[in-house]
């Protein structure tokens, strides 16, 4: 301030008949105050002024800081409140317009189930009179069917014992015929009897007389059989010898021929 | 150059082991394989090739020759005798003889032998089997048929059976 001052009062310098005490010391001192000491001041004032622009930047800083930590925290308080509120808020709403739509539902199945109840029991009554109705009928016709059954039975009855009794006399009749045909079948019996014994008769003598035609061909295969493989031609040599010997003349005179 | 005297086929006898005409026609082979040897010998002796070993004789050819008493040292005598023997198997006369089992040499030797001293000395045997004749023989001589085997005998003896069995049925 003071070399604003000093620069103010520089316009009044060509005022020396004016001249005042003061402004002599001025003079005085400006003389005193050269350029290099200026510049010494400017240098040392530019210092000072750096010194406390950074300290005023630090605390600025640090204001600014506390400023925006005291916002945030703020906001943050502010932004909870606010979501609280709407949350209560649409809590509150919800549950409203739940509850409103639950009671407005069971008033509407309440009045449902109470039509069909009241339908059903219409409907249990209706089959109730139906079938009182029908098991009235039914036993009137049981009564009848009963009293027609009753009829029909003895009418059943009578005629059953009139059948019986020609089905006795029918019997008696075909006992007599069977008695009849038992006779005659045993006359046939007996002539059909001779009839075979003489057919047995004859095929008996028949078979024998057969038999004994082929009783020699059996004879020769059971001689076959029994002789062939053991009956050798040195066992048979003296029969064959006297044979040949018995023929000896014939065959002699067939040799001589 | 000296004649051979052989006995003509007429002349020969044949021993019991030759009884058949198969036996007579073996007989003929033999000589014939057996002059062809001898005769092979002597050509090698003369050339003074190695010596051939003397062929060994069957004992129906033994029989034979020693029967006949004939000796087979010469070729012209082996030669004519050969001729003869095929003489003999044309001419011998045969007897068909079947039997209902099979012949044993034995037996046929012994057959033969009773046929050559009752018929004829030089006759062979021909022989067949039939199993059907049930024992016995069944002969044909040139002419005629003689049977004499088991199942002739049955067959005449049918009726004779029938009567037994009626006999048996009480009739």
């Amino acid at each position: 301030m003071g070399l604003t001052s000093v620069g103010l009062f520089q316009h009044k310098q060509s005022d020396s008949k004016s001249r005042s005490p003061i402004v002599e010391v001025f003079e005085s001192e400006k003389n005193f105050f050269d350029e290099a000491f200026r510049e010494e001041i400017k240098e040392h004032a530019r210092s000072y002024f750096d010194e406390i622009i950074k300290q005023n930047v630090v605390l600025f800083k640090q204001d600014l800081d506390a400023a925006v930590v005291d916002i945030s925290a703020e906001l943050r308080t502010q932004t909870a409140g606010r979501l609280d509120d709407a949350i209560a808020k649409v809590n509150s709403e919800l549950k409203e317009h739940a509850t409103k739509q639950l009671d407005e539902r069971f008033v509407a199945y309440g009045k449902e189930m109470k039509d069909a109840q009241d339908a059903t029991l219409v409907a249990l009554n209706n089959s109730a009179k139906t079938l009182e109705d029908q098991y009235q009928e039914f036993g009137t016709t049981v009564q009848k069917s009963i009293a027609n059954q009753n009829v029909m039975i003895h009418g059943v009855f009578e005629e059953n014992m009139t059948r019986m009794t020609s089905m006795k006399d029918e019997q008696a009749s075909a006992l007599q015929t069977i008695k009849d045909s038992a006779k005659a079948l045993e006359e046939q019996y007996k002539q059909l009897g001779e009839t075979l014994q003489k057919n047995v008769n004859d095929q008996q003598e028949m078979i024998l007389a057969t038999f004994q035609d082929n009783m020699a061909q059996v004879v020769e295969h059971y001689l076959l059989g029994a002789l062939g493989d053991q009956y050798d031609l040195k066992a048979q040599l003296p029969s064959i010898i006297k044979q040949m010997e018995e023929n000896k003349d014939a065959m002699m005179d067939d040799m001589k021929l | 150059m000296t004649e051979v005297i052989v006995k003509t086929h007429t002349e020969f006898v044949l021993p019991p082991s030759v009884a058949t005409k198969l036996d007579v026609s073996h007989l003929v082979a033999e000589l014939e394989k057996v002059d062809s040897t001898l005769t092979s010998a002597a050509v090698h002796a003369e050339k003074g090739g190695p010596e051939v070993a003397a062929p060994i004789l069957s004992q129906q050819l033994t029989d034979f020759l020693v029967e006949n008493d004939l000796l087979l040292e010469k070729g012209q005598e082996r030669t004519r005798l050969v001729k003869e023997l095929r003489l003999l198997k044309d001419a011998v006369p045969i007897i068909h003889m079947t039997f209902a089992v099979p012949a044993d040499p034995e037996s046929l030797q012994q057959l033969v032998q009773w046929i050559r001293t009752s018929l004829d000395p030089r006759a062979v045997i021909a022989v067949g089997l039939q199993p059907g004749l049930i024992a016995g023989v069944y002969v044909r001589t040139p002419n005629h048929v003689h049977d004499l085997s088991l199942r002739r005998m049955l067959r005449a003896g049918r009726g004779k059976l029938i009567e037994e069995l009626g006999a048996l049925r009480g009739k």
